[in-house]
């Protein structure tokens, strides 16, 4: 909580809060199942849903997370920071499924989104994986903003106060700023770190990428995490990439799920089981990736499934 | 209606050099325009005539060039004076900077308008022998690589540092547009102080540079001497000088102000405005005859001609340029080029390659690859790497140079291989997990062994550099593309169907 950017959305939040709280008992008697609908339907912190189009498995994922009124409130900006790091088509699963981008925007301008902005910093050239991946196209349809952050002005310097090894760095400044933060991405395999989950899709806000490899990349990926958390996570694993990552093209799987989670390690935990550990060909157990150990060392969430309220619907 | 014309012409320069800065600016991603960017080099006489020399074999996009000659033919030397680009630069800057003074004394410049054919002999010569300094001086060439490489740049510079300000007037999205990667070529400076150079040279005489060294220009005379159209001047010609005053290339003698040097004439029609109206531009019959022609003498053709043979045998033979071992092993050329003596006899170094790289990975040589390939390019990955799905330079390469290559043909080309620095490879020197070099790998060359260390697979590399480019160990890189002979075509790879199941 000490730190700056967090600090002036608090503030802006508290204000916000106070107005709500002096405004909606006024409204109760006209609206009385606000609070019912609002709060009732937030029964788990984990949602699974199965069997159906990318826009309805959404749409299913977030009903009992309490649907997005919950994290979008009315005239706030919303930041999603999606996977779109290289140039490659929507059929080779290393970007984030158009179709599902396209309903997660909808969706945010639906609970009353001002604005929508949709964030990577690509590693191939940025036109390219703009205009490969469907997702620009996508984006800029569903009435979002679409933006690289090719360009060193994007960021801002932070303190990572919790960071073990991290100390400084360079993440985007709209991500900071933003009222809402969604992190979407996208389980794909990974050479260096064994997979590319939740976590390390974060890795995409920094401006020097490659030098937190020189560091110490799992511990890095968990401390670029306490910088900021998001608000909510929605993982893309409607068709997952499980070779040749993180860049393919691989081999691919058809999961068809669509995770909704507040807890980014849970999320995590969940989706390591989509992969086969490569020396012993059982399903990835969330302690054998490090990043997600270093997470869960910093208190970023829960790695025990058991713990958490994990619920699963089907969406048709 | 002659009054006009001086103001016409001026906004016919303006525009037509309004025009190049627009199919420059339009030469980027992603490359849809429906004109060829490249439309002033492939209109350009001069480059032509010596490209299809060095390189013996038609080439299909510089054939529109010999339709701008065949006007030429007939309606004279129209290009100099209306849409030369570089013309307009010098004419902007001679009327800016250097006021000429009214009265001046007979100048003989026969020696010197002498020169602009010895110029075009020796640059022929050479040309035939693949010795390519002579496009450092065509025009075109010359303000295409000079806009791209000098201005271009700031312009961007400039560009990032107003862009915060224009960004808070907009009323959505406050400063967060990314700002555009500079784009950074190594040889601007020496561009640039050539450029001021010819520019300068207005302090002599207004347009020296086009009137007595221009090889394009020295063309276009040639061919214009027959013109059909043509000026004519009755006999009440007082003399009164003032066409000849006015004349911006000297065409027009002191003594007889009748006649006119017709090769010399760039059809800017300021000699229209004549007190006694006896002047007029009309269609007759041509002739070779001029007056007060140049006097090429049987030894000094030969002598430029055996000048241009022997600095080209002499530049060949340098060790750059031969498969000696001093060849520059780093010296990677763009996909498609020719083999390296065909590319740099062929290449005019105009610089639109460089300005398409979405990258920036593609640099102007200074001597890296032997005076004959002067500013040619190469890609440095430390700058920026080939991407993978782009075939821009060989589509906007007006010579062929760089053949335009189909997106899947291209993805083969092998340019270069990488190779690892061990002692200096964060994976191989320390205990750390890096494999940035195998993440980014777009051909599947780099792999991991067991331990997470990176290895080369030079039957798939490439050598985009994309390995070279991201390496976060300072300084040079600790995986390095290296080029060896010529480019080579890959086995295509297999793609794993998208749906098979992993």
């Amino acid at each position: 909580m000490d730190h700056p950017a967090k600090k002036k959305i608090t503030r802006r939040q508290f204000i916000k809060g106070s107005a709500a709280a002096a405004v909606i008992p006024l409204l109760g008697s006209e609206l009385p199942f606000y609070g019912s609908l609002a709060h009732a339907a937030e029964e788990s912190d984990l949602v699974i849903a199965k069997n159906g189009s990318p826009a309805q498995l959404l749409q299913a994922a977030m009903t009992p997370l309490g649907g997005m009124g919950r994290f979008v409130k009315k005239g706030q900006r919303v930041v999603i920071k999606a996977n779109i790091a290289w140039a490659r088509t929507p059929e080779q699963a290393c970007t984030n499924n158009p179709e599902l981008l396209s309903a997660l925007i909808k969706m945010c301008y639906v609970a009353g989104a001002k604005r929508v902005a949709v964030w990577d910093h690509t590693c191939d050239n940025y036109q390219f994986t703009f205009s490969r991946s469907g997702l620009k196209e996508t984006a800029q349809k569903a009435g979002a903003d679409i933006f690289s952050g090719h360009g060193h002005n994007v960021y801002k310097q932070v303190e990572v106060p919790k960071g073990k090894k991290l100390k400084t760095v360079e993440v985007l400044r709209d991500v900071l700023e933003a009222d809402v933060f969604i992190n979407f991405p996208l389980p794909k395999h990974h050479f260096a770190t064994e997979l590319t989950l939740g976590l390390k899709n974060l890795i995409g806000i920094v401006w020097d990428m490659e030098q937190l490899h020189k560091i110490d990349l799992h511990q890095c990926i968990a401390d670029i995490n306490t910088i900021r958390k998001p608000d909510l996570v929605v993982v893309d694993a409607i068709r997952i990439l499980t070779t040749n990552g993180p860049k393919g093209p691989g081999k691919t799987e058809d999961i068809s799920e669509v995770i909704a989670s507040t807890d980014i390690v849970a999320v995590d935990a969940y989706s390591a089981a989509f992969f086969k550990h490569p020396k012993t060909g059982k399903p990835f157990k969330p302690e054998e990736i490090r990043f997600v150990k270093n997470a869960v060392e910093l208190g970023l969430g829960k790695i025990d499934l058991s713990k958490v309220r994990v619920k699963r619907v089907s969406a048709t | 209606m002659k009054r006009a014309i001086p103001y016409l012409r001026r906004a016919v320069q303006i525009l037509s050099f309004c025009f190049l800065l627009y199919l420059i600016i339009q030469t980027a991603f992603p490359l849809e325009l429906k004109i060829p960017v490249d439309l002033y080099l492939r209109l350009d006489p001069f480059v032509a005539t010596i490209t299809i020399l060095a390189q013996k074999e038609v080439i299909l996009r510089m054939l529109p060039a010999f339709g701008v000659l065949l006007l030429v033919v007939i309606f004279g030397n129209f290009f100099c004076g209306w849409f030369c680009p570089m013309g307009t630069a010098i004419d902007f800057f001679d009327r800016i900077l250097f006021r000429e003074k009214k009265r001046r004394k007979a100048f003989n410049d026969q020696s010197l308008r002498r020169l602009r054919y010895g110029v075009f002999i020796f640059s022929l010569a050479a040309g035939l022998m693949a010795f390519q300094v002579m496009y450092l001086l065509d025009p075109i060439s010359l303000i295409t690589r000079t806009l791209v490489i000098t201005f271009y740049p700031p312009a961007i510079f400039i560009f990032n540092h107003l862009l915060p300000k224009v960004q808070t007037l907009l009323p959505r999205n406050p400063i967060i547009i990314s700002s555009i990667p500079l784009p950074l070529f190594k040889v601007n400076l020496f561009i640039f102080v050539f450029f001021v150079f010819i520019l300068a040279l207005g302090v002599v005489r207004k347009r020296l540079w086009c009137r007595y060294l221009c090889p394009l220009g020295t063309l276009f005379s040639i061919f214009s001497r027959l013109r059909i159209f043509r000026r004519t001047v009755t006999d009440d010609c007082t003399r009164c000088q003032q066409c000849v005053r006015e004349c911006p290339v000297g065409a027009i003698p002191q003594e007889t102000p009748q006649h006119y040097r017709q090769q010399d004439c760039v059809s800017c029609f300021k000699c229209l405005e004549c007190p006694p109206e006896v002047t007029a531009f009309g269609f007759t019959t041509p002739s070779w005859k001029s007056t007060n022609g140049v006097d090429l003498s049987r030894r000094y053709v030969l002598g430029s001609l055996g000048f241009g043979l022997v600095s080209a045998l002499v530049i060949k033979t340098n060790p750059l340029q031969t498969e000696s071992g001093l060849k520059n092993n780093r010296l990677i050329r763009p996909p498609g080029a020719l083999p390296e003596e065909r590319f740099v006899s062929v290449c005019s170094g105009c610089g639109e390659c460089l300005k398409v790289c979405p990258n920036n990975a593609l640099q102007s040589t200074l001597l890296e690859a032997g005076l004959a390939g002067l500013y040619t390019p190469r890609l440095v990955p430390r700058i920026g790497y080939c991407e993978e799905f782009c075939n821009f330079c060989g589509r906007v390469c007006p010579t062929e140079a760089i053949r335009a290559l189909p997106i899947e043909e291209k993805r083969l080309i092998q340019m270069g291989v990488a190779h690892i620095d061990k002692t200096r490879c964060i994976a191989w020197d320390t205990e750390k997990i890096c494999l940035v070099c195998n993440e980014q790998c777009s051909y599947h060359a780099i792999v991991g062994d067991d331990k997470k260390r990176p290895i080369v697979k030079e039957e798939k590399c490439t050598g985009c550099g994309i390995c070279e480019n991201k390496c976060p160990v300072d300084g040079e890189a600790a995986i390095i593309v290296y080029s060896f002979g010529a480019q080579k075509k890959l086995k295509p790879e297999p793609e794993p169907s998208p749906n098979a199941k992993g």
